[in-house]
Formats: C-alpha cells, sequence, structure tokens
C-alpha cells in the first residue's frame, strides 16, 4: 500500500466539499461545517486509492488555464463535429460504416494524461478506447472506431487524438 | 429566451433520436455503443443546457440550475469510463462482430 500524500488528501477533501456545496446549496455555517467534517473522513479514508503522483498541479495558473481552455473550447468542437458526423451516418441508414480496432501511439506519459486523453476519445462519438499498453517505452491505445480511414498507426492516431492530445499536452505532460 | 431554449431542447433530441436509431439499426454490439455515445454526449448536454437556462433565466432558481449542470457533469465524468468497460468486458468474452472487421489490432496482439 502506498504512502497517503497530504496533496492527495487535500484534493480529495476539496472536491468533495464543492460537491457537498453545490448539492446541498445553504451557506449556513452548521451545514458548511457538517460537510467539511464528512468530506474530511472521507478524503483520509479513500485518498489512497484515486491519486498516486503529486496533486498540486492545479495550483500552477498556466496548467490550469490549459485545462480550461482545452475543456470550454478545444474538447467541445472537437465533440459536435464528431456528433454531427455520427448522427449523419445513423440517419443514413448505418451503411457507410467500416468498424475496426486500431492500435493508435500517444506521447503522454503520466495517469492523469493518459486518462483524460483515453476518457476523451471514448466521450467522442465514433471512437471507444479499448485497452491502455505500455510497450518499448511508449504507450499506445487499442481504439474501437466506427470508419477506418487509416490503419498505420501514426497517421490513425493523428486522425483520432490530433487536437486532443495537443490541448492535453499542455496540462499534464 | 423561450425560442432559444426550446431550440435547444430540440436540438437534443435531434442526436437522441440519432443515438436510438443507431442503436437500432448498427450491426454490431461495438458499433452500437459507439451510436449510444450519441445520446450521451450531445444529446444530454444539449437537453441539459436548456434545462439550466430555464431554471435561471424562467424559475429564477439558482440551486436548480447548478443541480442540472451537476447531473451534467456526473453524465461527462461517468459515461466514457462505463463504456470503456462494457467495450473491454465484451471484447474479451469473446463477443465478435458478424462481419469480419477490417482491422482488429487488438485481437492480433491478444489472441495469439
Amino acid at each position: 500500500m502506498q504512502k497517503t500524500k497530504f496533496s492527495a488528501v487535500a484534493a480529495t477533501f476539496l472536491v468533495c466539499f464543492v460537491f457537498w456545496v453545490l448539492l446541498d446549496f445553504s451557506f449556513k455555517a452548521e451545514e458548511l461545517l457538517a460537510g467539511a467534517i464528512v468530506s474530511l473522513a472521507v478524503a483520509l479514508f479513500t485518498a489512497r486509492f484515486f491519486i498516486h503522483e503529486d496533486a498540486g498541479w492545479f495550483l500552477n495558473p498556466k496548467r490550469l488555464f490549459s485545462l480550461l481552455r482545452f475543456w470550454c473550447v478545444t474538447f467541445p468542437i472537437e465533440l459536435v463535429k464528431a456528433n454531427v458526423a455520427m448522427a449523419r451516418i445513423c440517419f443514413g441508414g448505418c451503411r457507410d460504416i467500416a468498424p475496426g480496432i486500431v492500435k493508435i501511439p500517444t506521447e503522454l506519459k503520466s495517469d492523469y494524461g493518459l486518462a483524460a486523453l483515453s476518457n476523451s476519445i471514448t466521450l467522442t462519438p465514433g471512437t471507444i478506447t479499448m485497452e491502455v499498453t505500455e510497450e518499448d517505452g511508449r504507450n499506445w491505445l487499442y481504439v474501437h472506431w466506427i470508419k477506418v480511414r487509416e490503419t498505420e498507426p501514426e497517421a490513425a492516431g493523428e486522425a483520432i487524438k490530433g487536437t486532443l492530445e495537443k490541448g492535453l499536452k499542455e496540462v499534464w505532460a | 429566451m423561450r425560442i432559444v431554449i426550446d431550440l435547444l431542447i430540440a436540438a437534443g433530441l435531434v442526436f437522441a433520436t440519432a443515438g436510438t436509431l443507431g442503436i437500432l439499426k448498427m450491426p454490431d454490439t461495438f458499433s452500437r455503443m459507439q451510436a449510444a455515445t450519441c445520446i450521451s454526449t450531445l444529446g444530454v448536454l444539449l437537453l441539459a443546457l436548456g434545462g439550466i437556462l430555464y431554471a435561471a433565466v424562467m424559475m429564477h432558481s439558482a440551486a436548480s440550475a447548478i443541480k442540472i449542470a451537476v447531473i451534467a457533469l456526473m453524465v461527462l465524468v461517468t459515461n466514457p469510463v462505463g463504456s470503456h468497460v462494457i467495450a473491454k468486458g465484451a471484447y474479451s468474452h469473446g463477443i465478435r462482430p458478424e462481419t469480419k472487421m477490417d482491422t482488429d489490432d487488438l485481437g492480433r496482439d491478444f489472441d495469439e
């Protein structure tokens, strides 16, 4: 069992407390105090299961800004583009498909980056991440793709995660 | 403002309809899951956006608006994890498309 880091406890506590405030939505002192106590207990017991790397990255304003830009600009654009393409396939009778599983390389190294990238790929209609492996010092993703246009790993990777990976690389190397 | 809200909800329903059509007509498990992603992203997001605007502008209730935003956030966080696990589980359980896939790198690397 890994040692629980202070930053991990702090980050888990913060997330729990923010959710308490958002769901409860009353700002009386006793309610906030009860929320803080419960969040602290939850954070102390569960932080070691969630975070294994340094959790202090969101205190760095440049990385936080990059993440906000990714969530508010880059990702929604990709999401809408993929959704429109998918809706067109569906309304066209689902005949225009060529499903397959391709293997693509990624330059992201950290747990955060890999999780964010594979979840972003899965959230985009038309691609689902099925497996993450490490080979020859690089991380590889196996992605189910509804319409395979490229079978070469590098070219397929560029088509699937091009802008997503660039946006995430600024946040988590 | 009312028109904007209605348009957002109608657009969300269009994407949900597309996803449902896809689930009914796609040929195999994985392609069906791809179509279902359409419902849980833009379908839910546009509906939630309409709901947030309705709660904030028509009902003047910030608490309801924030709760709808939390619902949308929860769907966005849990959906990719769920579909990833379902797809991986289906594949390792031996479910394959009826028609042979053009490229199947996962099968090539793990099946032998």
